[in-house]
Order: structure tokens, then sequence, then C-alpha cells
């Protein structure tokens, strides 16, 4: 069998190359959207005598699960929705009610209708996986929602989602694959800060705009003039860590990091901090992101008896475990870190070692109204929240992009679109009153200090902990 | 011609077998002018890709492919020369950043290509004189162990390579005044770089020194017992590859502008003796369909339509793994190779 298949070596080729035809010919034909819920809204009511309105119906419902999806495969031009109305007869109290049917339907060319394109580029598979998938989630629930509320000057937003992984050679492929093939001017992205800096260039010489919503290296400040984030500069986190590190009375820091640029970048900014205020780090330690046990560190950095241990971790699994195996080995003084150990993962992991963990976290947190609707909804479409801070940095970007295109009416102009992110003001899932400096940099967002609450006291609602009130500045 | 309707398979006789590389060839003329119809830009930026990966591969070929060491720590070669390009180009600028700043030396790029491949095959030397002791499976262990040392190295060898942070803003070439910096240049300068790698290594195993490699690879003692030296047969041709990977880690931290140790990962190095399988153990000609298969095949995913927008990337990276899974299932010398490993 095996023999005669390979044999038969060219023909599987064509075969392939065939099929492989077929798909990118789908791929590369014009977006459609096939409507799949028909979505029926009672429009009024009307009370009183019956009023029953003969409209000529233009296409039965039953139709629009019929239409063959070939056809609505081949349509050229961009889909257009046809709004029919039924008079539907109701016995008792007579009430007539408008069904709304949305038909994707043949075309007539409505160039107002056409999509708003924006690219994204997250890492979807590799090392910042946890990251990027749960960050595209977000992305993509905003745009459905801006869609379904009727688009963008009532037209539609389109996403295109590319891979960027975590390193420069895709964030540069990904890059040039939505710049060169879908004609995109700005991107949402990246999740990684190396994969951000290896397009970062690239964008700046194009004049694209990127957007990132959570990528956190300090190098991005300096990327250019077209390059913004959402995602709060390690520095400041850490200025904020060393600080709370000295007002707790700690004297005598042990450090434990993970080598990435994330955790290293938060680790000096904290160290500096602290070593200005006149502390002194007894033990550090580094681990990569592929160990999973701490323990032989851990007794390493207890030895040195410190007053407190920084962890600075980029995996949520690593600082959940961190938090646990510091606590079995009978160390009971303070732990204290940033975003990822109190994100769902960790705490899962850390279980009840975690209770009084204390956290540095971006904020306002998501406890706002609009965080918590946010949160909620999320769950709802994906069934699990984690890392929500960076989930609300990723849903409030679009939201962003879509007033800021509201604003330009051109997915084209990446100059409007660049000062409209200078010029904007914003209120959204991660804080009130947040806007963009010179640098592109997010201003107006400020850190708290948290403390991880006893797991009987951990809710869905207030993300398993307190807040204890913004970072002390001196 | 009446026999031919009644066997078609006849035809398949009548150009030697040779119908897979024509087929071979055909699809992937066809990829590329699909990509080029997807956009001239992005093509080019495949081709510079292509062209990185293509040297890469020519050189592992040498090692594997020729000689029988199945290498798995190829990577760190690339590696070496990816951080001298790096660090040799970095200049006065670097300063004034606000974070960790390295050694600011201003090199030119042309005078750091050729430390970057020398310092490639000063390190292959070192660990080639302690490779040289083991063989077949114990090789593949000793190269793994390079491979995570490398990693390791440009990790925490902060103070030089700015350890996870990654060091950016890597110059491009540049000669009198007159810059790469066009995407086409720097294709046209890899693809020049990859010619004269593909003429060396030509070189290298039509003469009589490629045949004892070949000789080594089936047979070492045999060798030895002809008079041949072998460890110094071997030293040569793996500090040979070396240097032709540290060319290619040149020419990548320039491409790039931006490197981290996440770009020399061991995956990364099992996806190159991957693609050398792929393309065929010992021919050149292979190792250079492999990369561009490999290339077209990872890039060409991104246009697959048939899934939600928030799960493409990770179907991609499934669709990917099932092809290869099915080209060995067909082929498992390689698209165009005779010897099997």
């Amino acid at each position: 069998m095996m023999r005669a298949l390979r044999q038969n070596y060219a023909v599987f080729l064509v075969l392939v190359s065939l099929l492989a035809l077929v798909a990118m010919g789908c791929g590369t034909a014009a977006p459609v959207e096939v409507v799949k819920e028909v979505p029926v809204e009672v429009i009024k009511e009307v009370p009183g005598p019956a009023v029953v309105k003969e409209v000529p119906v233009e296409v039965p419902v039953e139709v629009v699960k019929e239409v063959p999806v070939e056809v609505v495969k081949e349509v050229p031009g961009p889909e257009v929705v046809k709004e029919v109305e039924v008079t539907v007869e109701v016995p008792g109290p007579e009430v007539v009610k408008e069904v709304m049917v949305e038909v994707v339907a043949t075309p007539t060319p409505m160039p107002s209708m056409e999509p708003f394109v924006i690219g994204a580029m997250d890492a979807v598979t590799g090392p910042g996986e946890s990251y990027g998938t749960v960050v595209v989630q977000a992305k993509q629930m905003a745009v459905d929602e801006i869609n379904a509320a009727g688009g963008i000057n009532g037209r539609p937003l389109r996403l295109i989602i590319e891979d960027s992984k975590c390193s420069g050679q895709d964030g540069i492929t990904a890059y040039k694959k939505l710049t060169d093939v879908n004609g995109v001017k700005i991107i949402l992205g990246t999740t990684c800060s190396g994969a951000m800096l290896g397009a970062a260039p690239l964008a700046e010489a194009d004049g694209v705009v990127l957007f990132s919503a959570s990528a956190t290296n300090p190098d991005i400040a300096e990327a250019g003039d077209y390059i913004f984030r959402t995602a709060i500069n390690d520095n400041m986190l850490g200025v904020d860590t060393g600080n709370v590190l000295w007002a707790d009375g700690v004297r005598n820091l042990a450090t434990i990091t993970e080598s990435t640029d994330y955790a290293e970048g938060v680790r000096r900014t904290t160290v500096a901090q602290f070593e200005k205020r006149g502390g002194q780090v007894v033990a550090e330690e580094r681990y990569g992101s592929d160990v999973t046990d701490f323990r032989s560190q851990l007794t390493k950095l207890l030895g040195k008896d410190p007053d407190g241990i920084h962890l600075a971790a980029q995996s949520e699994f690593s600082g959940g475990t961190i938090v646990k195996q510091a606590r079995e080995l009978g160390y009971e003084g303070p732990i204290y870190s940033e975003v990822v150990p109190t994100g769902t993962t960790a705490l899962e992991i850390a279980g009840d070692a975690a209770t009084g963990l204390k956290a540095i976290i971006p904020s306002p947190d998501l406890s706002s109204a609009k965080g918590a609707e946010f949160l909620s909804n999320f769950r709802a479409r994906y069934g699990f929240v984690t890392l929500p801070w960076f989930l609300g940095s990723a849903y409030d970007d679009v939201y962003i992009t879509a007033a800021c295109l509201e604003k330009t009416g051109d997915d084209q102009d990446a100059d409007g679109f660049r000062d409209c992110l200078y010029d904007i003001t914003w209120s959204g899932a991660i804080g009130d009153n947040y806007s963009f400096d010179e640098k592109g940099e997010v201003v107006g967002l400020s850190n708290v200090l948290v403390e991880v609450l006893p797991t009987a006291e951990r809710t869905e609602e207030n993300q398993s902990y307190k807040v204890l009130g913004a970072a002390p500045t001196e | 011609m009446r026999e031919l309707a009644r066997n078609p398979r006849a035809a398949l006789r009548l150009t030697g077998g040779n119908i897979e590389l024509w087929a071979n060839l055909l699809v992937i003329s066809w990829a590329v002018a699909f990509m080029l119809w997807q956009g001239v830009g992005f093509a080019i930026t495949l081709g510079t890709v292509f062209a990185i990966w293509a040297i890469l591969s020519v050189s592992l070929n040498l090692v594997v492919g020729f000689s029988g060491l199945l290498s798995i720590g190829h990577i760190g070669f690339f590696g070496i020369g990816a951080y001298a390009m790096a660090i040799l180009t970095s200049d006065a600028s670097y300063e004034q950043l606000r974070t960790e700043a390295i050694p600011t030396l201003g090199w030119p790029f042309f005078a750091a290509l050729p430390v970057s491949v020398a310092l490639a095959g000063l390190v292959a030397i070192l660990v080639g004189i302690v490779f040289n002791r083991f063989r077949d499976d114990i090789y593949v262990l000793v190269s793994f162990g390079f491979a995570i040392i490398s990693f390791n190295v440009f990790l925490n060898w902060r103070a030089l390579t700015r350890g996870a942070f990654g060091i950016h803003e890597i110059s491009r070439p540049e000669i009198g005044g007159w810059a790469f910096d066009g995407d086409l240049a720097f294709l046209a300068l890899v693809v020049v770089f990859l010619a004269a790698v593909m003429l060396v290594s030509w070189f290298i195993v039509t003469s009589s020194f490629g045949r004892v490699l070949t000789a080594i690879r089936e047979d070492e003692q045999a060798a030895s017992v002809f008079g041949y030296r072998v460890t110094h047969y071997k030293l040569a041709i793996w500090v040979i590859s070396a240097m032709m990977a540290g060319l290619a880690g040149g020419l990548f931290a320039s491409w790039t502008s931006f490197i981290d140790p996440n770009s020399f990962i061991l995956l990364e190095s099992i996806l190159l003796v991957s693609i050398v399988i792929l393309g065929g153990l010992a021919t050149i000609w292979g190792s250079l369909l492999g990369a561009m298969t490999f290339v077209l095949l990872e890039e060409g995913m991104r246009f697959l339509p048939f899934l939600p927008n928030e799960y493409v990337g990770q179907a991609r990276q499934v669709v990917l793994g099932i092809l290869l899974v099915l080209l060995m299932l067909f082929r498992p010398q390689g698209l165009v190779g005779r010897f099997k490993l």
C-alpha cells in the first residue's frame, strides 16, 4: 500500500497543490460573512385595534438558510444587508410585530458598506501563546460587538489576525503579510516585545501604526512616532514595586526572576528604585521559562534570610509554583510581585499559599463598571478569564481604533489615525481618561497595590484580591 | 502512445523517475507565483527568509548529509554569528537608550560580517575537538547540549547580549554611502551570499575531500584503515559548516534588526534538521528545495481561510505538522534525496 502511494507521489503533490489552490482561492475571494443566526427583533408593539399591513415579502425566511454556500462565496462585492419586513398576525390582543431579517443577498454596489480593514499581530503560538491567544479573543470579541452594534458609521470593522509569535523574524513576516498582501495601515499588536521590536522599524519607515496591548519592553518607547501602546512600560511598574518594598520596611531583599525581557525589565527597575531608597539585595536567582521546579533556587534565597522576596514572573505557571513552593519551604515573610502571579491560573496553582501575596497591578482595576461588564461578557463567550488587565487592554485598543476610524473615516489614513491617537482621551475597560504622550506611551493609568485574599474569599467579582490603595510614591 | 494510454504509469518510466523533481518544481514555482501575485513586498520578505534558511540548511547538510554527523546544535553557530554582528555594529546612539547598554563598537556591516564568520569558526574548532570523540546517537546528544549551552550564554551574558531584552536597531549593510536598506537590495545581497555558499559546498562535495567525507559517513573505520585521518576531516567540515551558519547569522541579525535569545532556541535547530531531511540528505539542491518548501508551506498557511479568526494561527502550525508528516510518509528520503538517515 505505502509503496503504491510512494510511486504515486507526483499525483499526491498535484492533488495537494490543487487542494491548496482551491483553499487559497477561497481565502482571497471577497470576504463574506454568512449570517448564521437570524436575529429576530421585536421592533415595536402596537397596542389597540388590529393593524395588519400587507407588505410584499421579498425573500421568505427559509430561503436564508438555503442560500448555497458557493453562491455566497462568489459574491465579488461587499455583502448587502436587506431589510425584509414581514407582518405577522398574532391572535389575542392584536399586536403587529415587525420582524427584521438580515439576508446575505445578491450584490448591489454600496460603497458605504465596505468594511474598515485593520490588522492584528499576536503570539497565538510559541512562547507567548498564553497571552496572545486570549488577547486575540478579546480583540475579536470587541470587533464582533462593534459590528453587532452597527459598525463604524455604518461600515463594519474587519480584523485580519496574523501570528507573529514572539520573535523578530515572525514579527517581520506577519507585518509584511498584513501591509503588503492585505494593504493594512493600522495594526493592533504585537503581544510580545520581541516581535514588536522586529516590526517597529519597518512600521516607522512605512508610516504604519502599530498599537500594542501588551508589549511592555521599555525600549519600545523610543521605537518611533507610529508606535503606540496601552501596555504600561515595565519601568513604571518596577519603580512602584521598589517604593512599596521600601515603605513596607523591607531592607534585605531576595529576588527571583524569569529570564524574559518583561520580568528582567521589572526586576531591573524594582531593584534600582529599591537600592536608591537605601535597600540591599542580598540574593538573586534567575530561571528559564522551561523550569518547573524552583525548590533548590528558593532554598538558596531563603538561606540568606531576606525580609522579603520579589518575584518577577512572566508565565503564570512559574509565578504560582514559586509562591507555592516558597511557602512549602517554610518561608513566612512577605512576597511581592506584579500582575502575573495574581492571574487565575497562577492562583489556582498556588492555592492558599498565595494568601497575602502583595502585587503591583495596573489600575484602575477591572472592577469598574465597564471592566466588570467586559469580563462577564468575555467569560460568557469563552468560558474563562485570565490575565484580565491584558484582556481589557486589548479590548480597549479595538474600541479606541474604532473611535479614531470614525473620526478619520479612512482605514488607509495612518497619519490621521496617528494624530487621532495623540489627541484622544479614552475611558474604557482598563481605566478612565487615559491618553498617549508624545512617545506613544499610555499616560493616566496608574498602578495600585493589591493583596491576595484567602481562598474562601476569592470570587470572580473581586478578582481574588483586595485593593490596598495607590502605590506609594515616596 | 497506445501503450501509454493503456498504462499511464509508463510516463513515469519515460522521464526516468525524474517526474518527482519536476512535480516539486512545478508546485514550488506555482507557490512562488502565488506569493508574488499576493504582494511583491511580502514575496521579497519570504525570499530573504528563504535565502537565510537556505544558507543554514546547505551548511548543515554538509555535516548531516555528507558526513553523517547528525547535529542538532547548529542554531548555536547561527546565534554566535548574529550576536557578533549585533554587538560589533552597535554604535554610540545605543548609549542614549534608557535601558542597559552594551559596548558600542560601531563597526560597519562588512567589517563585522567576517568577524561573525570567524568567531563561529573559532567556537566550532573548540567544540569540534571535543565532539570528535563522539559518534552516532551520542553525537546527537552532545550537539543538543551545545544548543542548550549557547542559548543560555545568549540569555545570561547580559553585559554583552542584553540577555532577554535582546539587541535592536542593528544596522543594515552599507558600502561607501550606498546602503542596502531596501528590501530588494538586501535580498540580492543575501542571494549573492547564498550562491557563494552553494558554490563552496559544491566544490567541497565534488572534490576528493568530499568523497572522503562520504566514505566516513558510510564506514568510518574503513576510511581510517585506508589511512585517512578521520578526525581531521570531520573537524574541517564541522568548522566550515559552522562558519557558513555564522554568515547566515550575521545576515539574519542585520535583516531583522532585532535579535533576542528566543530566535536561537533548540526548536529552531530541530526545524533546521527537518528542513535538511525534508529536502534530502547529501544533496545541495535538496537543501535549497527543502528550505523553500518549508518557508512556502509555513507562510502559505497564512492564506488558509477555513477557520474562525481567533484560531487560524494555531491551525497553521497543526496543518504544517500534518503536511510534514505526510511528506515524510511519501518521501522518507526527502524531496530529491537519494540517501536515508
